[in-house]
């Protein structure tokens, strides 16, 4: 187990292009499971690759267990990494996958075959030991890259999209015992994703980054619920969070907003009063608007037009046209709701789950958030 | 249907497998004719067989000497060629610095160039440093025209080869030596293997440079040994025959050995 510290880590490739990683901040806790998601390109991977040493580090520290490292090779760092691609040697057989690390850590032979038999017992691994990375099947093969981590006994492990190579079926399995894994040995684990389902139920905390920066920091129900800006707000959640421009109206002093043709008030504590005609995004969750009646105080009632649905099973994806505006907005219901496209319907939005955000995107809540970029 | 398929397919390979080694096969035979036997009739089986040509050869004609040079010369430069230029394309392939891709364009260049350009400024640099005359310089020379090619084969492969797998070798505590020797090189074995070959039998059959570079009979190779049962008025064509056996050996078991890697090289990338 180790703190893992990034102060202000930063990643140029060419200056030209700007930072591929730019200021990143973020603490690591002993035995923590922190998750870095985002899109492709937003740094989350040359991140990793900093903290493992397969970077050099162009600004800031990076330190472990208050050590800074900046400077110390990969191979001093007591870290271990499982890749996208497995990476193991194909030339090898899984055993000497496995024993690899060790024996040029000059570990005794006979607690080599000790600690390859163990982990090859945990893995399942034990009849394949033989065999050659060729002759394995996809989730044999991440098997083993997940062994080869276990087997050297490290501070720190590091995930690099190791499961965005197997099919769905294997991919839950393969979720549930890397969670599973970490629950077991304790040890502090970052793994990168742009699967916000990985991220949602295997981190202790995720770190959503755009751009080469840190958008947010936090549990992951807490990030979903409080996104601080517009960007965390539309990547996090299937389908994403309702987003439209909207203008504040000078009724309710300053608290309700115009959607379309639709004014809507705003719970104080989603956001402060603010000068009437200034340009707002609102959002809301899909699974906070209805198509049924629904009361309460902070109900609203908005008329539209269904212009797709798509039955998922167990929940229904209903896409509905609001009058005077361009995006869809999407409703999440039961997988039994009887809804036609191009039919009219009544739309009821839980206002107390909508959220603000000013002209730069920045959430407008009061409610205390942890910490963001 | 399918068995007429197959029929029509055995046909053509047989035909082709006699095309293609029907000069080997008629060779062989008149390695073991004497040159009399063969002005009579050039097609004729060899009969009786006359398998003291072998040791005539090897033993009256230099043909030990001259087997062991080019085994000493080809062996050299093959082993020099394949370390020094895996290493080389290894370095091209995998690390990003300045001029690398003019460097891999300079020595890649060199290979438009035909050896009789060469030739000339070779011996003269080879006389300058005592190296006229010598096995060691023509080790340098075969090693300096098969570089480029060599380079440009491996350069290729190891190029495909997945960078992932070379950060988890660091992770795992190798340094970038033991990178190249513990898994570079044995993931590259097929494109390895494939530049052996090709460097050997070129290399064992090379003679421009041989004929130009040595002219002492002590340090003579293969190809120049078979020459010299040519005479300016008539050739001895059954020793010619019978030196190219000897010549040949080394060519098919170099190749029997190497073949399956040949072959994965060659066919590398192909499959999944």
């Amino acid at each position: 187990m180790a703190i893992v510290k990034l102060d202000n880590l930063t990643k140029v490739y060419d200056r030209s292009h700007g930072a591929a990683a730019d200021s990143v901040s973020l603490e690591i806790g002993h035995g923590e499971f922190m998750v870095l998601l985002g899109p492709s390109g937003c740094g989350k991977t040359t991140t990793l690759r900093m903290i493992a040493g397969l970077e050099s580090i162009t600004d800031g520290t990076l330190s472990i267990d208050g050590k800074v490292v900046n400077k110390v090779p990969a191979k001093d760092r007591d870290i271990a990494m499982v890749f996208q691609s497995y990476a193991l040697y194909p030339h090898m057989t899984v055993k000497n996958n496995l024993a690899f690390g060790l024996r040029r850590r000059s570990v005794p032979r006979a607690e080599i075959e000790e600690k390859v038999q163990r982990v090859a017992a945990t893995l399942e691994l034990d009849s394949l030991l033989g065999r050659r990375p060729h002759a394995l099947s996809g989730g044999q093969r991440q098997r083993v890259a997940l062994g080869r981590a276990i087997v050297r006994d490290p501070k720190v492990f590091l995930f690099d999209e190791p499961l965005s190579n197997l099919d769905a079926a294997l991919r839950v399995s393969t979720r549930v015992e890397i969670a599973a894994l970490h629950r077991r040995l304790g040890a502090t684990m970052i793994y990168v994703t742009h699967d916000q389902i990985e991220a949602m139920t295997m981190g202790t905390r995720i770190c959503i980054m755009n751009g080469g920066r840190v958008m947010q920091v936090g549990k992951p129900l807490h990030v979903y619920r409080r996104p601080v800006n517009t960007f965390v707000a539309g990547f996090l959640g299937n389908p994403p969070m309702n987003l439209i421009p909207a203008t504040v109206t000078d009724r309710d002093g300053g608290r309700s907003v115009r959607v379309g043709e639709a004014v809507l008030r705003v719970p104080e504590k989603r956001a402060p009063a603010s000068m009437p005609g200034s340009p707002v995004t609102f959002g809301i969750r899909a699974e906070h608007v209805a198509l049924t009646a629904q009361t309460g105080e902070d109900t609203a009632e908005i008329a539209g037009e269904v212009v797709q649905v798509e039955s998922l099973g167990a929940e229904t994806i209903v896409m509905t046209r609001l009058a005077g505006v361009e995006n869809n907005f999407v409703a999440r219901v039961a997988g039994d709701a009887d809804v036609t496209v191009g039919e009219r319907c009544r739309l009821f939005l839980d206002l107390s789950e909508t959220h603000l955000f000013d002209a730069q995107g920045q959430s407008m809540s009061t409610e205390p958030n942890e910490r963001t970029a | 249907m399918a068995s007429l398929k197959r029929s029509i397919l055995l046909l053509i390979l047989c035909g082709y497998t006699a095309f293609a080694a029907g000069p080997f096969v008629w060779a062989a035979m008149l390695s073991l004719r004497t040159t009399t036997e063969i002005h009579l009739d050039h097609f004729a089986l060899p009969d009786p067989i006359h398998w003291e040509k072998f040791p005539d050869a090897w033993f009256n004609s230099n043909y030990a000497t001259y087997f062991l040079n080019s085994v000493q010369v080809v062996v050299a430069a093959v082993l020099i060629v394949t370390i020094v230029g895996a290493m080389a394309a290894h370095c091209l392939a995998r690390y990003r610095f300045r001029f690398n891709r003019l460097i891999y364009f300079v020595l890649f260049s060199t290979i438009i160039f035909p050896p009789q350009i060469t030739i000339i400024s070779l011996f003269q640099v080879l006389v300058n440093y005592g190296l006229y005359n010598s096995k060691l310089g023509l080790t340098l020379v075969y090693v300096a025209i098969q570089l480029p090619l060599t380079v440009y084969i491996l350069e290729s492969f190891f190029a495909r080869i997945p960078a992932d797998l070379f950060d988890a070798a660091r992770m795992d505590g190798y340094s970038d030596w033991e990178i190249f020797w513990r898994v570079a090189l044995p993931v590259a074995l097929p494109a390895v293997a494939t530049t052996v070959i090709l460097n050997f039998i070129l290399l064992w059959n090379e003679f421009l440079f041989a004929v130009v570079l040595i002219t002492e009979e002590a340090n003579r190779t293969l190809p120049l040994g078979i020459q010299r049962f040519i005479g300016d008025t008539q050739e001895d064509i059954g020793m010619i025959a019978t030196g190219l056996m000897i010549a040949i050996i080394p060519v098919v078991v170099i190749y029997a050995f190497f073949s399956e890697k040949l072959i994965q090289g060659m066919t590398a990338g192909a499959v999944k």
